[in-house]
């Protein structure tokens, strides 16, 4: 595989490879666990979930995303236009 | 065993059995009977909670609800799955013998369902209302969410009731809407919510946009088990989901309002409040979906939390959804078959049962008596015009209404011998159908199928059927004896 592990863990998407990576939470208890967010495509995960789920080089190329991707989303429901009053 | 007729659940204009009025108080009910298994040692988050509740549902259909109690990373939280995944925890829930037959289960529903409206109590307080967090609400941090599936885009709230007013008609009680929607966690106060077309929050949220105001809604979280079922179930626009849970409990159901003027469950264990963002829409999904795939992603509506309350030391209700069967099917049950088969009926008084049970009412078997030749098709094309069947029913199998539909040996039976391709099977090109059934094309259409599975009537002349076999005189006597004779063989 071409792609590499980026030196930190969990400073990469592991669905679109983004590193627009924030902290959305660290676990009551001390130490135990973090859940990370991407503010690209917002995918989570949690620290201790499977490599599948945290690590870009090992997430399933099924479930990849490209940032260009998301432009094809469908809207669902479409938006109204604004009522005249 | 599906062959009695006679319902073992209360006759009609008899009391209910009391339902119970909180999630504590029904799992009281399960453990009573057996049906709760409570796991003390400690679990992950991910894989164990998925991978406990998918195993729960392959273990058959009598399976209990599952209590855990020390989840990794957090200091009392505890989590509930399975709740409704069996029919003896569908029949705990209506008050109902644990073994009571399916059969007995929908007629004793949709009984109770046409006794609607039944009474909405609104009270000053509620328990859910004990602790109140309106600053820096991280429901990473409030709520133990966890992973469902490999693909799924995220963590989601799966199992919760959203309710929401019409901006354009706020005061009218009748089209407030309770509705259990897929809610992706996007961030600690940061919800994605999906609201399909055929979704009656669609219309409220289309109506707040149209005047570009941000939508107020409250997601209730861990509910009595029917409101659940009634947050499941596709009743019409203007009728409200509490009176509804109010004759399916035998009670007055109880409210509380919130100061948005949302009414909320008295019983709920955590109770989030916040908006649907006017105009916004963002990446969400996948996520595995009912039909047993992943749903793919869309841009969905948003909504942000403002405040979450809750119970002292509340449990989180959750469900696996994965290939069928999972819970989700069973929540999706009994409340598909219930107004498809009222609303049918109101039309065509000849219909005895609908079989709605399968992939949330995708395929549809209904019985009927026949007046004529070609009824059995007219009553196939009204599945076609009720609430559900507009986003749902694909495939509808009409049979005789000497056949339970939900005895599918008997269906195929009928499917056997009754159905000639040649005059008994019609395709209805184009029709409107649920984004989420992948075979949709383009999604969100596709093409019905009505299958007349009755023996043809005059003047329709086909086949040749003469006479159709009986049963030997003194069955019914001999099957209670012989029945009481095995359970004794069996101790």
């Amino acid at each position: 595989m071409s792609q590499t592990t980026p030196a930190s863990p969990h400073s990469m998407c592991p669905r679109c490879r983004s590193t627009t990576v924030v902290v959305h939470a660290t676990s009551p208890v001390a130490h135990v666990w973090t859940v990370y967010g991407c503010t690209t495509c917002f995918y989570a995960w949690r620290s201790t979930e499977p490599e599948e789920n945290t690590n870009p080089d090992r997430y399933p190329t099924v479930f990849k995303l490209a940032p260009a991707d998301l432009a094809h989303f469908a809207v669902v429901p479409t938006i109204p236009p604004l009522r005249r009053t | 065993m599906t062959t009695s007729t006679a319902p073992t659940a209360p006759q009609p204009g008899a009391p209910a059995a009391p339902a119970a009025q909180t999630l504590g108080d029904f799992l009281g009910v399960l453990e009573q009977h057996g049906q709760l298994l409570r796991i003390h040692d400690q679990v992950s988050l991910e894989p164990d909670l998925a991978a406990a509740a998918c195993a729960l549902t392959q273990l058959g259909e009598t399976s209990p609800a599952v209590l855990f109690d020390a989840i990794a990373g957090y200091h009392d939280a505890r989590i509930v799955l399975n709740v409704h995944g069996s029919w003896p925890n569908q029949a705990l829930a209506l008050g109902m013998d644990r073994d009571a037959s399916l059969r007995d289960l929908f007629f004793e529903f949709v009984r109770r369902y046409q006794q609607y409206p039944g009474e909405m109590e609104r009270v000053a307080s509620a328990p859910w209302q004990a602790v109140v967090v309106d600053q820096d609400v991280n429901l990473f941090a409030l709520l133990p969410l966890f992973r469902l599936n490999l693909g799924d885009g995220g963590f989601y709230i799966d199992k919760a009731s959203a309710v929401s007013r019409d901006l354009d008609d706020w005061d009218n009680d009748d089209v407030e809407n309770v509705g259990i929607y897929r809610l992706q966690v996007k961030g600690p106060n940061r919800l994605g919510i999906q609201t399909v077309p055929q979704h009656d929050i669609a219309i409220h949220l289309a109506h707040a946009e149209a005047r570009g105001q941000d939508l107020p809604v409250a997601i209730a979280v861990g509910n009595d088990p029917i409101l659940t079922l009634v947050g499941a179930m596709p009743i019409q626009y203007d009728q409200l989901e509490y009176k509804m849970a109010a004759v399916l409990q035998g009670r007055p159901y109880r409210v509380v309002k919130t100061a948005t003027g949302l009414d909320v469950p008295w019983g709920s264990e955590y109770v989030l409040e916040g908006r649907i963002l006017a105009g916004r829409r963002e990446p969400e999904g996948p996520f595995g979906e009912f039909p047993g795939f992943y749903s793919g992603g869309h841009e969905y509506p948003v909504i942000e939390i403002d405040r979450v309350s809750y119970r002292a030391h509340p449990v989180y209700e959750a469900l696996y959804l994965g290939k069928p069967w999972t819970e989700i099917d069973y929540v999706q049950a009994l409340t598909t078959c219930a107004p498809i088969y009222v609303q049918l009926k109101a039309t065509f008084p000849e219909v005895v049962a609908v079989n709605a049970l399968y992939t949330h009412g995708l395929v549809v078997i209904v019985s009927t008596r026949c007046r004529f030749g070609g009824f059995a098709k007219a009553v196939g094309l009204r599945v076609l015009s009720t609430t559900h069947g507009l986003g749902y029913a694909k495939i509808v199998i009409v049979v005789d209404a000497d056949v339970d539909p939900f005895d599918l040996k008997q269906v195929m039976w009928s499917m056997s011998v009754k159905v000639n391709p040649a005059g008994d099977v019609m395709i209805l090109p184009n029709l409107a159908e649920n984004l989420l059934d992948p075979a949709g094309e383009p999604t969100g259409m596709a093409h019905k199928l009505i299958i007349d599975a009755t023996t043809p009537l005059a003047p329709d002349q086909r086949g040749h059927y003469g006479e159709p076999l009986g049963i030997p005189t003194h069955t019914d006597q001999w099957r209670q004896r012989l029945g009481a004779l095995i359970k004794e063989l069996h101790g």
